[in-house]
């Protein structure tokens, strides 16, 4: 018997050590080396691919951030995502606080309402023609617009779930002491729905930070465009600056990674369901 | 356990009469009758702002989420076109038609190529997402990074991720390439017809098999423990411990990972775009829709047709399916 547990517990220190390695070289060494490329010089990159940055250096990202017009572009995209971020957040919990305390007589209905669009047809196309019909085509301001929709179904759904949880007697009390409905959205319901208002944002910042069809679809001036677009630049056909391409992607890429270095700890657990500590 | 939280304020609200004074019992009434009017007990100014938010972000939500989506559908039985000086008129089923017949060719290539991008990417997502949870699932040493690592992709975007993986596979000058020339192999990888649909299956995995792997940790850490001790005492093997205990009582979690990667697969073509441009065997549905429409004819009529047939094969394919999952949790709870 004693046996046969070793050989099990044998078994599953093999089983943990195949999967971790595994693990790091299919998640973590593509990354590791896409850094890596990006502090070699070009000769050290087309001498040998395969070659490690022994004398790393950061004149790729230099170039790469005055060749590609990468720092308007990251200021963009910045613009972009930040304002389009903060709006859905903002609406969001405007749609959500009346929707969880059935202040609205419909609430129930819109609610449902909110679901269907998960069950609509891929709508890029006539989204396009309303763009251009509505002067949202190839302008900042239209562009952000554009990019405030796709958050609000689920940020409405996260902070629904999560207003219902605050006691009413909250809001009868404000209601009584006379505070202003945005206030007491803004300095109790906020702080109080911190996490999932902090969840909601990131997710609609995410999704326009990544957006790659948006910029192809949305906009035509180079001025205009995000790093996630601009980046092509360094993409030719032909010959493709890949030193300077795995800067770009290190830039492009560190703000999201840092962001979520920083909540993913409560992000994993949130979607895990708190099960466990 | 689980049920405590969604009891609570329940229970606060029904105790709270009772419990109140007399005074307060009347100012909940007061409120109450005045909830009982539509709005809730907030001034006249509190209640426009009210109305005016709720009516901004419903406006957003109608007019760029519902309006297109329907409006698919509406573009799909014209002939819109991007180039200025087409006329548009309403052609009926004539888009539809098209892509079973002067389209034929593409279209039915483009289905096969569908079904195997979406069947890859589900099996693949499904074995390594259980496979990584039970990796990932506890919390010794080292675990939160893994499960760090794993879900990073989610957050990288499409752009990051495809060139990472261009840049890797690059037939002259990546890694990959470099290791292959040692051992004599070479390939075109995304420019390959062999290579090009695996890699594509490859990356759209690793960009999205973070959630699937979180939703199974989820699932089995909802497993109570005795579980797998019942198993482990009557001398089941791992295999046969996992085979009989823990994937029927996966099922549920199982549901949702298999769901959401049929239905994202079938529907998302940002990688792809890049990453092949649909080119080599990996024309799925969803970007021959897209540069229907945008690139070259820019025939944003057809381009909508094949974004709702798209949409009826998803639902074809994934309803039945739910009742199929639906059926083996139950079966397996028994």
């Amino acid at each position: 018997m004693a046996s046969v547990t070793g050989a099990r517990q044998r078994q599953g220190v093999t089983f943990r050590w195949v999967m971790a390695v595994g693990i790091v070289l299919v998640f973590l060494i593509p990354l590791l080396y896409v850094i890596n490329i990006s502090l070699e010089t070009p000769a050290e990159f087309t001498a040998s691919p395969l070659s490690i940055a022994l004398h790393p250096q950061f004149r790729n990202f230099t170039s790469a951030w005055t060749t590609g017009d990468f720092g308007p572009q990251l200021l963009n995209t910045t613009l972009y995502s930040v304002v389009a971020g903060g709006l859905a957040t903002m609406l969001s919990l405007f749609i959500a606080f009346p929707l969880a305390r059935g202040l609205v007589r419909v609430s129930e209905g819109i609610y449902r309402l909110l679901l269907v669009g998960f069950f609509l047809p891929i709508a890029i196309i006539p989204l396009f023609i309303e763009a251009k019909a509505l002067d949202l085509y190839n302008n900042r301001i239209g562009y952000i617009l554009l990019h405030v929709e796709p958050a609000i179904p689920l940020g409405v759904i996260v902070l629904t779930s999560v207003i219902r949880t605050l006691p009413l007697e909250m809001d009868e009390a404000a209601q009584i002491d006379g505070c202003p409905y945005w206030k007491y959205l803004w300095s109790v319901v906020t702080p109080l729905c911190a996490p999932g208002m902090v969840v909601t944002f990131l997710w609609s910042l995410l999704g326009v930070w990544n957006d790659i069809i948006g910029p192809v679809v949305f906009l035509n001036s180079p001025g205009l465009f995000p790093v996630a677009r601009g980046i092509f630049a360094f993409e030719g056909d032909h010959l493709t600056a890949w030193t300077l391409l795995t800067a770009g992607l290190v830039i492009v890429a560190l703000p999201v990674v840092i962001l979520f270095l920083i909540v993913q700890r409560r992000i994993i657990r949130a979607s895990i369901g708190g099960a466990i500590k | 356990m689980s049920a405590t939280p969604a009891l609570a304020p329940k229970r606060t609200r029904a105790a709270a009469p009772e419990q109140a004074a007399p005074g307060r019992r009347a100012r909940q009434a007061e409120v109450a009758r005045r909830r009982g009017r539509g709005v809730a007990g907030w001034s006249r100014g509190s209640r426009i702002f009210m109305w005016t938010g709720l009516g901004v972000g419903l406006l957003f939500y109608f007019g760029l989420g519902i309006v297109p989506g329907v409006g698919t559908i509406v573009v799909a039985f014209t002939n819109y076109s991007a180039f200025p000086g087409v006329s548009t008129n309403f052609t009926g089923f004539q888009q539809f038609a098209a892509a079973f017949t002067t389209e034929g060719p593409l279209f039915y290539q483009s289905l096969k190529d569908t079904a195997l991008f979406v069947l890859g990417n589900t099996v693949l997502t499904t074995v390594g997402g259980v496979l990584l949870a039970h990796r990932l699932a506890g919390a010794r040493k080292g675990d939160g990074f893994l499960r760090a690592t794993v879900f990073m992709p989610t957050v990288l975007g499409a752009t990051v991720i495809s060139l990472m993986w261009l840049f890797i596979f690059d037939p002259s000058a990546g890694p990959v390439a470099a290791l292959g020339k040692h051992i004599g192999f070479s390939s075109g990888f995304f420019g390959s017809p062999t290579m090009a649909l695996p890699l594509v299956v490859f990356v759209q995995t690793w960009a999205g098999i973070g959630f699937g792997t979180l939703i199974y940790i989820g699932g089995l850490r909802a497993i109570p423990r005795e579980m797998f001790e019942a198993g482990t005492v009557d001398g089941c093997g791992w295999w046969r411990r996992f085979w009989l205990v823990t994937w029927p009582l996966l099922a549920p979690s199982t549901t949702v990972v298999v769901l959401l990667t049929v239905v994202g697969s079938f529907t998302t073509y940002n990688l792809i775009y890049v990453l092949t441009d649909g080119q080599f065997g990996t024309n799925t549905l969803g970007i021959l829709a897209f540069n229907s429409a945008f690139s070259g004819s820019a025939n944003l009529g057809y381009g909508s047709a094949l974004t709702v047939i798209l949409f009826v094969l998803t639902l074809i394919v994934a309803i039945p399916l739910q009742y199929w999952l639906r059926a083996r949790e139950r079966r397996a709870v028994d």
